[in-house]
């Protein structure tokens, strides 16, 4: 790779990110078979039940990558011959017409409606799909008119194209909607050469995000348990984290010996997952995880700012600000910074098409790292 | 295409900034949790995956006076189960219903119900645990536990008691030192999942039990034995329904003897012994009357039952009118075999009555006429002061638990008839360690002890943690009164009533008696004597109480005996060497002699030989003519009277 970027005209490719991915898969299906193994056993009498998901999930996830990786992210602006619709606004639509499925035949899992089952590839949250129409779709939008961007009214465009997106994953998924807003304003922010109006709408942001707060009633009473995790009837699964965490110490108990996976903790293996790497790890283990995403993050960034055009850079920059956003709020739950909310850990936490979804859009940043040319 | 311009690429850097700032955020967080709070959860996690099994404490030895267990404990084991392991419930209660012979609803009860450990059985011998724990049923726990343990069995039952399942005392000592003997649990804490099921190898946390402190006694085991053995000897040739025998060291109330045949098995309290198997063969009980037969059988009767005293109570009259002066021992009686009081003619057990007599002669005769006569001299209001004044009006204090106290008319209620009556032991009721601790009282100087087994308290790593005190009252008698009726006592066995007491070599005193049992004419008896020595100087007293002996019932015929045999074989024991007066020796020809050799000489000739020497027998064993070995030795030196063994080819 190193002899590559000296060879003058050749393009670029960030094994380096890949290897990163890679690896953090592979950690990601030790902990979630070291974190499942025990309910798996006793509710399902196969331990690697969730590991074998997983497994195939990211064995079907790896050639889709490669592939997305090796094909040019420009074709996605390129009309398609017959239909004559360019495949971002193909997937613009999709996910429109998913999300509003999902909301009149969904599945209900945990008192939300989030899932789709298809035949033969079990269940599909199109939330997940959203992610990357809404990084695709966002810097579409924008790289038509960077310029307008400079106004306030700008950005009001990218939002007006990607607000019903939002909306309506808002209605059963508070969490999702706040990350797909915060790739889309990440996206303009990026754009943008003035950020005077990016305040105003922050603070615009924060009351939407208020009103949304207050209109659930769950959601006032998580605050609740943020404030009193300890004495609140309903802290239990935070708290259990919170245990879990501070039982690692600074170098763990060991791979495979936690104690707060056998029971305490509900689904270990989902959003909580990064407290038993604290807890058999310990906080070495736990900062070594996060130096991994903080390396991924910086080959996204290098990836964006070497970005062959503007198109290239702003899906970087999705990508960066989604998997950015996804583990420091992860991480920000399970210490109970913050009030919980269901968001998993990229690449570790259990669930399969939030891994594809996330092996696509490394995909689609392999692929822009593709585009890049050396000029020596 | 636009182009990726520096605007964007500084932009792009606030994001990753406050991408970093935020991370590092975290990560101090996480510092916080981890490291300088991890305490605070890290301890809650803890206590959430432990769970606690108790291990019992070992209970405390109980020792004899000379260090010889009496109490202890051998390992047993306590099934228990656990629900949440259990994997095939049928399994376990078929083979754990079998295996430890309980019903299989009972089982099945437990196993089924939901908790996190129930306990089936304990005390479950240890070829019983091993046969289940090899069975590695799920969820089955095998754990080590103590069971009591009697090395002599049925020794002093009554007094040393025994304990239940849980490791309470139930009766007897083992009740009255529970709280010493019981140790402190330990716990075994143990790590499960949130399931309540225990994680295997895991390390486990254990508070180590703290074994039970031990119990020096005063009992001494040979003397108990003895005891019972003349008690049972005596129980069997009369055909009485019981016989007890205390033995007391007079001095300071330490027991060295409590005796009340037919003992019972303590390995086994809930199984009848023999007496009550003949007494209820014929009969199926209901639960309650076993449960009651039970308790007569555990019943220490020395303590908790009462009985009217009879004669032995004349030492206590005789005390009372030599402490007022109201009496001399040269004073003159004359008993016709009656007294008249106010309208009653109150018989002397001798029909014809003693004649003329000094007061001396009055006790060794045993006279009621002649106590009749000092009882009134005392009067009702005395004679009470003196029988509360001797601890007869309230419990000894004995640590054996159950005592009974007293039971006698109202002072107000005593009229000449009831004095009367009373000065030679009748109309009232009194245990018989009340009476053993009046008449210690009288023959040691005058010093009221209380009656007690426990010594100290020992723990378990040999130390002395406590001695135990008892209360002593000086001066209930005064000491010439003492020396007096010592004297007169020693009479009463010399040479009156108790004379069947009499033991050549020891000064021994005593008094007999002989109480009909209430109803009056019913031919039942308690025949009784309380004795002590030596005279002079008292070492031990015992009283021995003969209930419902058939055929001669006299005290001083059947009870008297029984003490000497039991001197005879405690005295020496205890160290108190015989000294025998010239008549004695003369009389029961005492001496030692050499003894000659019999080896090589024909049967003819040894019988010769045997006749000159002061041999009592002689026992031939084998077949021939010819001597080949003797026993004992030639020259050793041998009591006279003792036996010859002679080997014959």
């Amino acid at each position: 790779m190193e002899q590559g970027k000296r060879r003058k005209g050749r393009n670029y490719y960030d094994y380096s990110l890949l290897f990163l991915i890679i690896f953090l898969v592979c950690f990601g299906l030790v902990m979630i078979y070291s974190t499942s193994s025990y309910n798996a056993a006793k509710y399902y009498q196969d331990p690697a039940k969730f590991l074998k998901r997983q497994m195939l999930a990211a064995i079907a996830g790896l050639p889709i990558m490669i592939l997305v990786s090796k094909f040019d992210y420009h074709f996605y602006l390129k009309k398609l011959p017959v239909i004559r619709l360019k495949p971002v606004t193909c997937l613009f639509f999709l996910c429109l017409i998913l999300q509003t499925v999902v909301l009149v035949v969904g599945k209900v899992t945990g008192g939300s409606q989030r899932w789709i089952s298809i035949p033969l590839l079990g269940q599909f949250q199109p939330s997940e799909l959203t992610k990357i129409c809404v990084v695709l779709f966002t810097a579409y939008i924008v790289q038509l008119a960077p310029r307008k961007l400079d106004k306030f009214m700008g950005f009001v465009r990218v939002c007006v194209f990607v607000g019903p997106l939002i909306v309506l994953v808002v209605v059963e998924n508070f969490s999702t909607a706040l990350i797909i807003g915060l790739i889309m304003v990440s996206i303009c922010f990026v754009a943008s050469r003035k950020k005077g109006y990016f305040i105003t709408s922050g603070v615009a942001l924060i009351g939407a995000a208020a009103i949304a707060i207050s209109v659930e009633s769950y959601r006032l009473e998580r605050i609740a348990i943020w404030k009193d995790v300890e004495n609140h009837p309903k802290g239990y699964q935070v708290l259990q984290g919170l245990y879990a965490i501070a039982s690692g110490g600074l170098f763990g108990k060991g791979l495979g010996q936690s104690m707060q996976k056998l029971g305490f903790i509900p689904e270990a293996h989902n959003d909580m997952i990064f407290s038993v790497i604290c807890e058999e790890l310990g906080m070495f283990g736990a900062i070594a995880v996060l130096l991994l995403f903080l390396l991924l993050l910086w080959r996204l960034f290098t990836i964006a700012i070497n970005a062959p055009d503007l198109f290239g850079g702003l899906i970087a920059t999705g990508v960066f600000t989604h998997i950015a956003v996804q583990v420091l709020i992860n991480v920000a739950v399970v210490t109970n910074t913050i009030p919980a909310t269901g968001i998993p850990l990229p690449f570790i936490s259990y669930g399969g098409t939030s891994l594809m979804v996330l092996m696509i859009e490394m995909g689609l940043v392999l692929s822009v790292s593709n585009r890049i040319v050396h000029e020596r | 295409m636009h182009r990726y311009k520096s605007y964007n690429r500084k932009n792009f850097s606030y994001v990753a900034i406050a991408v970093l700032l935020v991370s590092c955020y975290l990560i101090g967080r996480l510092f916080y949790l981890m490291v300088i709070n991890s305490d605070n959860y890290a301890v809650k996690a803890q206590e959430l995956h432990e769970r606690e099994r108790s291990i019992k404490a070992e209970r405390g030895t109980l020792y004899d006076r000379n260090g010889t267990i009496i109490a202890s404990n051998k390992s047993v084991s306590t099934i228990s189960v656990i629900h949440n392991q259990i994997t095939d419930p049928e399994l376990v209660i078929k083979e754990l219903s079998s295996a430890l012979n309980l019903s299989e609803e009972t089982v099945r009860k437990r196993v089924e119900k939901y908790s996190s450990i129930e306990r089936i059985k304990s005390n479950v011998d240890k070829e019983t645990a091993d046969y289940i724990r090899n069975l590695s049923l799920d969820g089955v726990m095998v754990d080590e536990d103590y069971k009591r343990f009697y090395p002599y069995g049925d020794l002093a039952s009554r007094v040393i008691g025994f304990t239940g399942s849980d490791n309470q005392g139930i009766i007897g000592l083992e009740v009255a030192y529970d709280k010493y003997l019981q140790g402190i649990n330990g716990t075994i804490l143990t790590l499960t999942t949130a399931h309540g099921i225990e994680i295997e190898n895991a390390a486990e946390n254990r508070i180590e039990p703290v074994p039970g402190n031990s119990v020096h006694l005063s009992l001494d085991v040979n003397i108990q034995k003895f005891a019972e053995q003349a008690a049972d000897t005596v129980m069997k040739a009369k055909g009485a329904n019981s016989v007890s025998l205390i033995v007391m060291n007079p001095q300071n109330g330490e027991i060295y003897a409590m005796a009340n045949v037919p003992e019972f098995d303590l390995n086994k309290p809930y199984q009848f012994n023999e007496a009550f198997l003949e007494k209820y063969k014929d009969q199926t009980l209901t639960d309650k009357e076993k449960s009651e037969a039970l308790n007569n059988m555990w019943r220490n009767p020395c303590i908790s039952d009462t009985y009217e005293p009879g004669s032995t109570f004349k030492i206590v009259t005789a005390t009372a009118g030599l402490e007022e002066g109201v009496v001399k021992l040269e004073d003159r009686f004359f008993c016709p075999g009656y007294k008249v009081v106010e309208d009653r003619r109150i018989r002397c057990h001798k029909a014809g009555g003693h004649g003329s007599e000094n007061f001396i002669q009055g006790v060794m005769n045993s006279c009621n006429p002649v106590f009749m006569e000092v009882g009134a001299r005392v009067g009702a209001e005395k004679f009470y002061y003196y029988f509360d004044k001797l601890g007869l009006s309230s419990r000894t204090g004995v640590d054996v638990p159950g005592e009974a106290n007293s039971i006698k008319h109202k002072l107000e209620n005593v009229g000449a008839v009831e004095l009367a009556t009373m000065s030679f032991g009748q109309s009232f009721q009194i245990t018989p360690l009340q009476l053993l601790r009046a008449g210690s009282a009288i023959v040691n100087g005058g010093t009221l002890v209380t009656p007690h087994f426990g010594v100290e308290v020992v723990n378990a790593e040999g130390t002395v943690i406590k001695e135990l005190k008892y209360k002593t009252v000086e001066n209930a008698v005064s000491k010439e009164t003492s020396e007096t009726m010592k004297m007169i006592l020693e009479a009463v066995v010399a040479d009156g009533t108790g004379k069947r007491a009499y033991l050549p070599g020891f000064r021994i005193g005593g008094k007999t008696a002989t109480s009909e049992k209430l109803p009056r004419r019913s031919g039942k008896y308690i025949s009784s004597f309380l004795g002590f020595a030596p005279a002079n100087d008292p070492q031990v007293i015992a009283i021995v109480i003969i209930d419902e002996p058939k055929g001669i019932y006299y005290g001083g015929t059947i009870a008297a005996p029984v003490i000497s045999s039991l001197f005879d074989n405690i005295l020496p024991y205890m160290g108190i060497e015989p000294s025998y007066n010239e008549k004695e020796i003369k009389e029961y020809n005492i001496g030692k002699f050499s003894v000659p050799n019999f080896v090589g000489l024909t049967k003819a000739e040894a019988k010769k030989l045997f006749e000159e020497y002061a041999f009592d027998e002689v026992h031939w064993l084998g077949e021939g003519d010819t001597v080949t070995e003797q026993f004992p030795l030639e020259n050793e030196m041998i009591e006279n009277n003792s036996d010859l063994i002679l080997y014959c080819e």
